[in-house]
């Protein structure tokens, strides 16, 4: 029986993985029952910003929503954070503890702890952010189901594998983790990334083989999806464990190079790069995205020039590698429009 | 010990430095590499996206290319290593493209049956040469020199591959800086993004990303940074003095391949290891190795 590749316990990619707690039983089980933990919380309100220390009595179990709700009933009463499930279902409870985002209902306590508002949305008060510019951008993008043809009726024939990327785009709580960990939206209107929780509420129903592709290639020109930097900090704080980047916004960057070629230029170029060479010179990738504008930036193609850094040559004609011909062979022809 | 080795695309032009290095550095370790001449590029982030039927195919050919020399396969970059570990997990869980894929390589009378071992450069490190033998081999020892740790994102994320519940932890890079002599700095930028894969189109972002981690290493007294993926260093190395302009002050901050700084400590030369095609001077890096050679010498 074969086997995905993953990486063992004791092995190095994971060196560093034992020493920091870094499994969920560990972080369960770090604290013993009677200590104190000490949480530090990012109080705002009416243009002040502090943090307030608190002591708080451990309990077996307990969670940061715990602690939260400690330090409201016992030490600060007027502290304003957010919850209504308690259950990892309402997605409203999200806070950065300790530099990530967590769900407070379902993240174990740490020793100490500093607890911060998400990043990338206003703070209305202390750990409550505002939402609406979140809501806008899903609202901007359309997310419905336009049909092409007309409803045939139940039961649709739909099939799991067609069903397969929306159908985990759909297990997202709207918890806004994802959201704050995306280190391009927190470059703000440097780019028109719409940021992966929107491309995820997006993906529900773009995903959706019934969807018209008229109208996804509307909701996608809006999305600035080719920003996205595949960094996987969204996956990685996704508290439902939503592949977001392989099964959302890379599903979604393919129906945008099919339905908008125009805006994947980068991914076409690349492809076509690899199909004819076999390899990528990375000066011949930006001359074919960027064309004349690449010569904006002259003072560095020189300096890499003057390092032996690129080829003038090579970048316009290629070198004959034994890559080329398999490459040729394997991806020659165009990806079906 | 004997690799498959796939050096993948910059280490063949735009960070060439970086196989010379590999190479030069292989030898001092004892490992045996044999290049994939043939193999093409894995697709990067690109092609993954806009054609996973490529992608797939591309990158278990490699696999499969190792596979048929019966060897593990070594790599040195990030992105290269998770499009193979994802390529590999696709094929060992779909029997349908697994079998299509093999039909595809029959033509070259290649076949993958999922049993190549992909590995990085880092982890070969730890785990075929060992952190005792490698301390042996350490003739150099890099005292002195502050070192910021830039693991890029694909060495440490997603979870799915890599196992941790906050990537943050991974602390392969500074317990090696460690055993090579040099001071590890912690650092907000250590498993951040360097903004490389929409660099083609538009570098705004990685000149803005790579900036604010550039200087937090600076600022946490870092002398220089290395890394163990070459796009990576392309936005570090390359791009700094755009992201000087863009921050509006100096910084200056060399950055060195994994393979360098190991080779440096394992008393190979500045010169012998390609640390003149750098953009950013290495010139104090070297002074530093050659100082501590010089007083090894002596002793």
């Amino acid at each position: 029986m074969l086997e995905v590749q993953t990486s063992p316990r004791d092995g190095a990619s994971r060196i560093g993985q034992a020493e920091h707690d870094d499994t969920l039983l560990a972080r369960n089980s770090r604290i013993a029952p009677g200590a104190s933990i000490v949480v530090r919380i990012r109080r705002q309100s009416n243009g002040g910003d502090r943090y307030d220390t608190f002591n708080v009595p451990y309990r077996k179990w307990m969670r940061v929503l715990d602690a939260l709700n400690w330090i409201a009933e016992n030490a600060a009463t007027d502290l304003a954070y957010r919850w209504i499930c308690g259950s990892k279902m309402c997605g409203t409870c999200a806070v950065r503890m300790n530099g990530r985002e967590v769900l407070a209902c379902w993240e174990a306590v740490e020793p100490e702890m500093t607890i911060e508002p998400l990043r990338n949305l206003p703070v209305i008060r202390d750990l409550v952010v505002d939402r609406t510019p979140f809501e806008n951008k899903v609202a901007r993008l359309e997310p419905w189901i336009e049909r092409p043809d007309a409803y045939t009726g139940f039961p649709e024939p739909l099939s799991h594998k067609q069903m397969k990327d929306a159908s985990k785009a759909l297990d997202c709580i709207g918890c806004m983790c994802c959201y704050s960990a995306c280190p391009v939206i927190g470059l703000g209107d440097l780019t028109d990334f719409a940021g992966p929780a929107p491309l995820v509420q997006l993906g529900q129903t773009a995903l959706d083989p019934r969807n018209s592709p008229v109208k996804v290639a509307r909701s996608l020109a809006l999305t600035g999806i080719f920003n996205c930097v595949s960094c996987y900090k969204c996956e990685e704080v996704c508290p439902a464990a939503i592949p977001i980047v392989s099964r959302v916004i890379e599903p979604l960057k393919a129906k945008a190079a099919q339905l908008l070629p125009e805006h994947a230029r980068h991914s076409r170029a690349l492809r076509r790069i690899i199909a004819e060479r076999g390899r990528v010179d990375p000066g011949a990738l930006v001359l074919r995205v960027q064309g004349l504008r690449a010569f904006g930036r002259l003072p560095r193609i020189i300096r890499l020039l003057l390092r032996g850094k690129i080829n003038p040559l090579r970048t316009l004609f290629g070198t004959k590698t034994t890559a080329a011909e398999p490459a040729r062979r394997l991806l020659g022809r165009e990806v079906s429009q | 010990m004997r690799f498959a080795y796939y050096p993948g695309c910059s280490a063949r032009s735009t960070c060439a430095e970086l196989n010379v290095a590999t190479h030069r550095v292989a030898q001092r370790l004892g490992l045996d590499l044999l290049q994939l001449e043939s193999a093409t590029c894995t697709g990067a982030r690109e092609l993954r996206a806009i054609d996973p039927a490529g992608f797939y195919t591309l990158n278990v050919r490699i696999l499969a290319l190792a596979e048929r020399e019966q060897l593990p396969l070594m790599t040195i970059c990030n992105t290269c290593t998770l499009n193979l570990l994802d390529a590999h997990a696709a094929f060992v869980s779909d029997e349908k493209l697994s079998h299509a894929i093999n039909g595809t390589l029959a033509e070259e009378k290649l076949k993958y049956s999922g049993r190549t071992k992909i590995s990085h450069f880092l982890w070969v490190l730890y785990e075929n040469i060992g952190e005792a033998r490698l301390r042996e081999l350490v003739t150099n020892p890099l005292t002195g020199l502050t070192v910021a740790a830039f693991y890029g994102c694909h060495i440490t994320r997603p979870p799915l591959r890599y196992g941790f519940v906050d990537s943050r932890n991974n602390a392969a890079l500074e317990r090696l800086a460690e055993i090579l002599g040099c001071r590890p700095i912690d650092y907000s930028g250590r498993t951040e993004c360097c903004g490389f894969h929409t660099a083609a189109h538009d570098e705004k972002v990685a000149i803005k990303l790579t900036g604010q981690h550039i200087l937090s290493a600076k600022t946490g007294g870092a002398r220089a940074m290395v890394t163990p993926c070459p796009l990576c260093h392309t936005v570090l190395d390359g791009f700094q003095r755009e992201i000087e302009s863009d921050l509006g002050q100096e910084l200056g901050v060399p950055v060195l391949h994994l393979p360098q700084l190991v080779g440096l400590a394992l008393g190979l030369s500045p010169e012998e290891l390609n640390l003149d095609r750098h953009v950013v001077a290495t010139a104090e890096i070297a002074r530093i190795a050659g100082k501590n050679g010089a007083m090894n010498a002596a002793e």
